[in-house]
C-alpha cells in the first residue's frame, strides 16, 4: 500500500468510484453520482454498500471512542466478534422467496360463498313468510297449508329412514318436515326455531329492505299472552299432533346455518370494552412516539443553552408528555383488571392477553420515559444562555486567530518554497498552473496523519477539513471553499453536541463512582459481619444466597480461603489464573489440550481462517481510513506538509482542549440542573424551599402519598399554579414509586425475594422521606 | 446469508402485513420452535402480538376482537386444524402463512371452509428450519437413519428444511453430494427433484458462480463427534445440551427456582455472542470481567438513599442492571456448572487422551493411556465408552489390536450394555470400510481443510448439512 516513490497513486477520501474525481463528503458523492452516473444501476448498488458499511463501521468507531473513555474496565467482553462469524460483513439480505396462493383461494371461496349465501337468504325469506301471519289465531291446518306452500315438502314415500340418525320411520317413529327446506327427519333430529329468534333474523333483512320500518317488538308480547291460553286449552290437541305451533320445526342443517347467521349478526353491532380501551391506549402511545423526539430536541438544544426553543414551550409539553405517559399507565391497568371480579370469571386466555398488554405498555412507558432529559430552571438556562454566548466568541475570535496564524503560514511557505523544492505532491500539485490541475481533478491532502494520536476521528475531520479550505484557498478554488466552508461548520456544530454530551456523561458518572467507593466500603464492613455470622450458622444456608454472596465475594477478593467452599468460586479461581495447574494439582490447564484439539474441529478451523480475509476487507475500506488515520496514510503522504502546516494544526489543536473545558464547566452546571437539587438552596432538595408555597398535587390513584397523613389541605388554596416545574418533578417522582411498585411485584413473582427486600426498603426509605419533607414544609 | 434474518424477516413481514391491532400467534408444535428461535416475547409483544396459541389447542376461547397470525407447516394434521378453525372461526380475521409448499388442493379444501370469509392472506413464507446462529441451522430430528438408509419420513422433513432454506435465502444452488455416502445422494436427488418441481420459486438472479450446496454424510469423520469440547456454546451443548437455544439447569445441585431452565441466545445476549467461541479458558476471564463490572453498577442493599437524587438514579438505573444481574448469574451459574462437570468427570485428562487417540499413532502409549483411565473410577460410563469407540475406530486394523481386552475392561468396570454396544456399532458406521478417506493420518486433515478453503472461494455459497445419525 505504502509507495513513497509513486504518491500519486494512493488516493483517499470519497471518490467516485468512476471518475475518480474527489468530492469532499458522503453527501456530495452521492449527489455527485446521481446527478453524472445515474444510468448505471449496479455500480450504485455497490457504492451504497460500500457506504453502508463505511457508515457502519464508523458508528461503531465512534461508539466505541465514548465508551474506551468511561469506562476501559469493561472492554474485555464488548467488543463484539461473534467468533470468527460477522453477519454484518455478509451482503444486505432481502426477504426470502413469498408465493402467494390468495387468488386461488379467493377463487375457490367466491364459488362456495356464493352458493352459501344464497342458502342462507333463501332461509330467511321463508322464514319471513313463516312468521309474516299470525300463528296463534290460524287453524292448524291451515297453517300447515301456508307451511307447504313455502316449500315444497319431501314426500314421504322417498325417505325410509330419518336421514340424519339412520333410525327407520314407523307409526312410533314419525316423519317430520323441515318447514324451512322440506326435508324429513325423526323427531329426535327436529330443532325447533323460537319465534324471537326468528324475528330477529327476519327484522335485520327488513331493516336493511327499509330502515323507517322498525320491528315491532310490542305485538309478539301480547301474542305470546294470549297463544298461553290457547295452548293450555286445547293441550290435549297438542299433545295429540304433537304440535309446537309458537315454534318453527326444522332440520338441523338449517337450524345451524341461521344460528351462525344470528352470531355474526351479534358481533357486528358488539364492541367488546378491552378494544375500545385499547384503542385509546395506542392513540396514546402514538402520541408519545410523535411528542416525546420533539421534546427530546428541544430539551437538548436548551440543556445546551441555545435559544432556538423557549423553555416554557418545552415545559408545556413535557407535562404534556407526562400527562399522556400517566394516561397510558392508567388504561394499560384498566385492561388489566378487566372484568377480574366478575362472576363467572374470565377465561385463562383473555386473562392472560390483558396481563399481556399490561406489559407491553410498562416496557413502553419504561423504556421511553427514561429517555427524557430534564429541563434547566430559567436562572439556569440563563446562565447557560450566558455560557454559550461566551463560548461562541471565544470561537469565534479563535477562528479568527487561527485564519491569521494560518494566512501568516502561507506567506511563509510561499516565500520558502523554492527552497524546499524536493518535496512532496501538495506543493508540485500548487505549483503546477490551473489547466492541469483540472485535467487530473483537484485533490487536496489531508494532513491529520500529524495528529494521528488525536482520540476524536471527528476532531480529526475537522483538522482535515481545515487544511483543505487553506489548499483550496491557495489554489484559488472559491467554490470548494465555500462547500468545504459548509462543512466545517456542520462538523463543528456535531462535534460541540458530541462534547457537551460526553461531558454531561462524565460528571455523572463522577458522581457515581463516589457514590458507589462509600457503598463499597460500606458493603465490606457489612459483609465481614455476615461472615461471622454465617460461621456460626452451619453450612446449611440457602443456596440462593450462598451463590449470591459467592459472585459479591469473587471479585472483591475478601477472602481467598472461602474460594474451596464452593466449587462455583473454586472453578472460576482456576479459570481466571494464569497457572491453572496450580490451582488444581494433578488436572492439565486447558491451555495445553487445546492446541491438538483445534487440529481437530475441521469446520470450525475453517470459519477461522476466514476472518484474516474479512479484516482486510475493512482495512481496505477508505472511509475507515480516513478516520483512523492508519500507517498507510502516514507513510504516503509526504513529510513536507506535515512540517509546513504544522503551526497551525496545534493551533486549532490547542483551541480545542480549552473548548472542552468551557464544556465541562457547562456540564457540570448542568448536572447541578438536575431537578432533583436546587443549586440556588443548600438544602439538598427542592420541596425544602420555603420562599414557595408547595403545591400538593393531586395524588394519582394507587399513590403512595395517600397514605401520607400530613398532606395539608390548606395548601391546596395556596397553590398558585406558577410552580408548574415542582409540579412535575413530584409527579415524576410518584411515577418512579409507582415503577417500583411495578417491579417489586415483578420480582414477587418471579420468587427473587431477595430483590423485593430490597426494593421495599427502597420504597420505605422514599415515602419516610417524602413524608418528612412535608412536614417540614408544613 | 444469515439464516437467523431470514426467518426474522419473514415473521416481521408477516406481522407487519396484518395492520394494526390486538393479535394473535396461531402455530404448531415446530414452527413455535422456529418463532421462538429468531424473536423474544418482549420484542414480538411490541408489535401488538400479545398471545401465542397452538392451533392444535382445543382450550381456546373465542375472541373476535383479535386478528389471527397463522404460520403452520403444511402438514395434513394443520391443514385440518385449520378446517375446523375457519368452519367456526374464533378470530376476526386470519393471515394464514404456510412455511412450505402447500398442495393446490388443501389450499381449494381451506377455502371452501372459510364460509364466513374470515381469511384475509394465504401464502407461503419459507421459514421451515429452525435458525440456531445467522450461519447454522437445525431441523431438530433425532435418528435421520435406519442403518445406512433414510427413514422416508425423515427424508421428506430434510429435503423439505433445505429447499425452505434456499428459498429464504433465495438461492438455487449446485448439488454435490458425497459419492461414498447413498443417503447423501437421495438427499441430494430429492432435493434436485423439488427444485425442477417447483422451477417457478427458484428463478433467482442468476450469479456469474452459481452457489454451492455441500451436502456431507457424518459417517466419513465419526471422530469428531465423539471427542469432548472446549469452546463455550459447544461446552454447553455437549454437557448441558442445547434444546432451541434453551438449557435445562434443573439437574445442577443447588440450583435457584429462576435459573432451572435459562435461555442463551447470541441474539440477544451480547456476552454470549462475544464469547459463543472462546475457550473454556478465556472465558473464565472474561466472565471475572463481567462480573467486575456488574459489581460496579450494582445499587447496594444498605444504599441508604438519602435524597430524592439517589432514588431517581436508582430507578433510572434499575432496569439495566436487572438485565445485566440476570445475564451474570445466569452465565455464572453456567459456566460454574461447567467446571464442575469438567472437574467431576476428569474431562481434562480424558480429553488428552482423546487427542491422542485422535491426532497420533502410537499404539502402545494410547493403549495404555485408555486402559489406565478405564480402571479411574471418575471417568463416566459414556466417556469411557467413547474412549473405547475412538481407539476401535483408529486401530480397527493394527496388528495388535486389543479391543477384545479394552471391552472387557468396560464390562468390568460396569459400563451398561447400551453403551457397550456401541462400540461395535460405531465401527460399522464410521470404520475404515465406510471411509472415504484415511481419517487419521495428519497430513490429510491439512489437506482437506485447504480443499476446503478453495471451494470456499470459489462459491461463496457454502453450506454443510451435517445429520447426526442416532447409534
Amino acid at each position: 500500500m505504502s509507495s513513497l516513490d509513486d504518491p500519486g497513486e494512493v488516493r483517499e477520501g470519497f471518490l467516485c468510484p468512476l471518475c475518480l474525481k474527489d468530492l469532499q463528503s458522503f453527501y456530495q458523492l452521492q449527489s455527485h453520482y446521481e446527478d453524472e452516473h445515474s444510468e448505471d444501476r449496479d455500480v450504485k448498488g455497490q457504492i451504497k454498500n460500500l457506504v453502508q458499511k463505511a457508515r457502519k463501521a464508523k458508528n461503531k468507531l465512534l461508539k466505541r471512542e465514548g465508551d474506551d473513555r468511561v469506562e476501559p474496565g469493561a472492554q474485555g467482553y464488548e467488543s463484539f466478534s461473534y467468533g470468527g462469524v460477522d453477519p454484518y460483513m455478509w451482503e444486505p439480505q432481502e426477504l426470502g422467496a413469498v408465493r402467494s396462493h390468495l387468488s386461488d383461494f379467493k377463487k375457490h371461496r367466491a364459488a362456495r360463498i356464493d352458493h352459501y349465501v344464497v342458502e342462507v337468504n333463501k332461509l330467511i325469506i321463508r322464514l319471513e313468510k313463516l312468521t309474516a301471519f299470525d300463528r296463534a289465531n290460524t287453524e292448524t291446518s291451515k297453517i300447515r297449508a301456508i307451511e307447504k306452500s313455502v316449500v315444497p315438502w319431501v314426500s314421504d314415500q322417498d325417505v325410509p329412514f330419518c336421514p340424519d340418525c339412520g333410525n327407520k320411520f314407523s307409526i312410533r317413529n314419525r316423519r317430520h318436515h323441515c318447514r324451512l327446506c322440506g326435508s324429513i327427519m325423526c323427531k329426535k333430529c327436529m330443532e325447533l326455531i323460537g319465534l324471537p329468534l326468528a324475528n330477529k333474523l327476519t327484522s335485520a333483512s327488513k331493516d336493511s329492505l327499509s330502515t323507517h320500518t322498525s320491528p315491532n317488538q310490542s305485538p309478539n308480547s301480547v301474542h305470546g299472552s294470549r297463544r298461553g291460553s290457547i295452548s293450555s286449552m286445547s293441550s290435549v290437541s297438542s299433545v295429540l299432533d304433537e304440535k309446537d305451533d309458537d315454534r318453527i320445526r326444522c332440520c338441523l342443517h338449517c337450524k345451524d346455518k341461521l344460528l351462525k347467521r344470528e352470531q355474526q349478526m351479534d358481533e357486528k353491532e358488539h364492541t367488546p370494552d378491552i378494544v375500545k380501551l385499547y384503542e385509546k391506549l395506542r392513540l396514546c402511545m402514538e402520541k408519545v412516539d410523535q411528542k416525546a423526539p420533539e421534546y427530546i430536541r428541544m430539551a437538548a438544544s436548551l440543556n445546551a443553552g441555545e435559544t432556538t426553543y423557549s423553555l416554557e414551550h418545552a415545559n408545556d409539553l413535557r407535562v404534556e408528555v407526562q400527562k399522556v405517559y400517566e394516561l397510558i399507565d392508567a388504561l394499560s391497568k384498566k385492561i388489566l383488571t378487566l372484568g377480574l371480579n366478575q362472576d363467572p370469571s374470565p377465561h385463562p386466555n383473555t386473562v392472560r392477553l390483558q396481563r399481556m398488554i399490561r406489559y407491553s405498555a410498562t416496557l413502553f412507558v419504561q423504556e421511553k420515559l427514561l429517555g427524557l432529559m430534564s429541563l434547566p430552571t430559567k436562572e439556569q438556562f440563563e446562565e447557560l444562555k450566558k455560557k454559550r454566548k461566551q463560548d461562541l466568541e471565544q470561537k469565534r475570535t479563535m477562528e479568527r486567530q487561527a485564519a491569521l496564524e494560518s494566512r501568516r503560514k502561507l506567506e511563509e511557505r510561499q516565500s520558502g518554497l523554492a527552497s524546499r523544492a524536493a518535496n512532496g505532491e501538495v506543493r508540485s500539485l500548487r505549483g503546477i498552473p490551473a489547466p492541469l490541475r483540472k485535467a487530473e481533478g483537484w485533490l487536496p491532502l489531508s494532513e491529520g496523519q500529524g495528529q494521528s494520536e488525536d482520540p476524536d476521528p471527528l476532531l480529526q475531520q475537522i483538522y482535515n477539513i481545515t487544511s483543505f479550505i487553506r489548499q483550496a484557498k491557495a489554489a484559488g478554488r472559491t467554490d470548494e471553499v465555500r462547500t468545504l466552508q459548509e462543512n466545517l461548520r456542520q462538523l463543528q456544530d456535531e462535534y460541540d453536541q458530541q462534547q457537551t454530551e460526553k461531558a454531561i456523561e462524565l460528571s455523572r458518572r463522577q458522581a457515581e463512582e463516589e457514590e458507589l467507593q462509600r457503598e463499597q466500603l460500606q458493603m465490606l464492613r457489612k459483609r465481614e459481619l455476615e461472615r461471622e455470622q454465617e460461621q456460626f450458622l452451619a453450612a446449611s444456608v440457602h443456596p440462593r444466597t450462598r451463590a449470591l454472596d459467592l459472585r459479591e465475594v469473587v471479585p472483591f477478593q475478601l477472602e481467598p480461603s472461602r474460594a474451596p467452599h464452593s466449587d462455583l468460586a473454586y472453578a472460576l479461581d482456576q479459570d481466571s489464573s494464569p497457572v491453572p495447574g496450580s490451582a488444581a494439582p494433578g488436572t492439565l490447564s486447558p491451555g495445553c489440550t487445546l492446541a491438538p484439539i483445534r487440529l481437530w474441529s475441521g469446520p470450525p478451523a475453517l470459519s477461522q481462517s476466514t476472518v484474516p480475509q474479512q479484516s482486510k476487507k475493512t482495512s481496505l475500506n477508505p472511509f475507515d481510513e480516513e478516520d483512523l488515520s492508519s500507517p498507510a496514510e502516514d507513510a504516503a503522504s509526504p513529510a513536507a506538509t506535515e512540517t509546513l502546516l504544522s503551526p497551525s494544526a496545534a493551533v486549532t489543536r490547542e483551541y480545542n482542549p480549552f473548548e472542552e473545558d468551557a464544556e465541562e464547566e457547562e456540564a457540570a452546571e448542568l448536572g447541578a440542573g438536575n431537578p432533583f437539587t436546587d443549586p440556588n438552596s443548600p438544602a439538598p432538595n427542592p420541596f425544602d424551599e420555603d420562599d414557595h408555597p408547595r403545591p400538593a398535587s393531586p395524588p394519582a390513584p394507587g399513590n403512595p402519598f395517600e397514605e401520607c397523613p400530613c398532606t395539608n389541605p390548606f395548601e391546596v388554596d395556596s397553590d398558585s399554579g406558577t410552580e408548574a416545574e415542582e409540579h412535575i418533578e413530584e409527579e415524576l417522582l410518584l411515577q418512579q414509586i409507582d415503577n417500583i411498585k411495578a417491579y417489586i411485584f415483578d420480582a414477587k413473582q418471579c420468587g427473587r425475594m431477595d430483590e423485593v427486600e430490597v426494593l421495599t426498603e427502597n420504597l420505605r426509605e422514599l415515602k419516610c422521606t417524602l413524608a418528612k419533607q412535608k412536614g417540614g414544609s408544613n | 446469508m444469515n439464516v437467523v434474518f431470514a426467518v426474522k424477516q419473514y415473521i416481521s413481514k408477516m406481522i407487519e402485513d396484518s395492520g394494526p391491532g390486538m393479535k394473535v400467534l396461531l402455530m404448531d408444535k415446530e414452527t413455535t420452535g422456529i418463532v421462538s428461535m429468531v424473536y423474544t416475547q418482549s420484542e414480538i409483544l411490541q408489535k401488538e402480538v400479545y398471545l401465542f396459541e397452538r392451533i392444535d389447542s382445543q382450550n381456546r376461547e373465542v375472541m373476535k376482537h383479535l386478528k389471527a397470525i397463522c404460520f403452520l407447516r403444511p402438514t395434513k394434521e394443520n391443514v385440518d386444524y385449520l378446517i375446523q378453525e375457519l368452519r367456526r372461526p374464533k378470530y376476526s380475521i386470519y393471515f394464514i402463512y404456510f412455511s412450505n409448499v402447500i398442495s393446490k388442493s388443501d389450499v381449494k379444501s381451506l377455502a371452501e371452509a372459510d364460509e364466513q370469509e374470515v381469511v384475509a392472506e394465504v401464502q407461503e413464507f419459507y421459514g421451515d428450519y429452525i435458525a440456531v446462529n445467522p450461519h447454522l441451522f437445525s431441523l431438530n430430528i433425532l435418528g435421520c437413519c435406519q442403518g445406512r438408509n433414510w427413514d422416508p419420513a425423515q427424508l421428506s422433513r430434510t429435503t423439505q428444511g433445505l429447499t425452505a432454506l434456499l428459498l429464504s435465502l433465495k438461492k438455487c444452488p449446485m448439488i454435490r453430494y458425497q459419492l461414498s455416502s447413498e443417503a447423501a445422494k437421495r438427499l441430494g436427488e430429492c432435493v434436485k427433484q423439488v427444485i425442477s418441481k417447483e422451477y417457478e420459486l427458484f428463478e433467482f438472479r442468476r450469479t456469474e458462480v452459481p452457489p454451492l450446496l455441500l451436502i456431507l454424510d457424518r459417517c466419513d469423520d465419526a471422530i469428531t463427534p465423539l471427542l469432548n469440547q472446549w469452546t463455550y456454546q459447544a461446552m454447553v451443548h455437549e454437557l448441558l445440551g442445547i434444546n432451541n437455544n434453551r438449557i435445562d439447569l434443573s439437574r445442577v445441585p443447588g440450583i435457584s427456582k429462576d435459573l432451572r431452565e435459562v435461555v442463551l441466545s447470541a441474539e440477544n445476549d451480547e456476552f454470549y455472542a462475544n464469547n459463543m467461541y472462546l475457550n473454556f479458558a478465556e472465558i473464565g476471564s472474561n466472565i471475572k470481567n463481567l462480573m467486575e463490572d456488574f459489581q460496579k453498577k450494582k445499587p447496594k442493599e444498605q444504599q441508604k438513599l438519602e435524597s430524592i437524587a439517589d432514588m431517581k438514579a436508582f430507578v433510572e438505573n434499575y432496569p439495566q442492571f436487572k438485565k445485566m444481574s440476570g445475564t451474570v448469574s445466569k452465565h455464572v451459574t453456567v459456566v460454574g456448572e461447567l467446571s464442575r462437570l469438567v472437574s467431576e468427570r476428569n474431562l481434562l485428562e480424558v480429553s488428552e487422551v482423546e487427542q491422542e487417540l485422535a491426532c497420533q499413532n502410537d499404539h502402545s502409549s494410547a493403549l495404555q493411556n485408555v486402559k489406565r483411565l478405564l480402571q479411574n473410577p471418575k471417568v463416566t460410563e459414556f466417556d469411557a465408552a467413547r474412549l473405547v469407540m475412538l481407539y476401535a475406530l483408529h486401530y480397527e486394523r493394527h496388528s495388535s489390536n486389543s479391543l477384545p481386552g479394552l471391552l472387557v475392561d468396560l464390562r468390568s468396570k460396569g459400563v451398561s450394555e447400551k453403551y457397550r454396544k456401541l462400540v461395535s456399532a460405531v465401527v460399522e458406521y464410521g470404520g475404515k470400510r465406510v471411509r472415504g478417506s484415511d481419517l487419521f493420518s495428519p497430513k490429510d486433515a491439512v489437506a482437506i481443510t485447504k480443499q476446503f478453503l478453495k471451494g470456499l472461494k470459489a462459491s461463496g455459497y457454502h453450506r454443510v448439512c451435517y445429520w447426526r445419525s442416532h447409534l
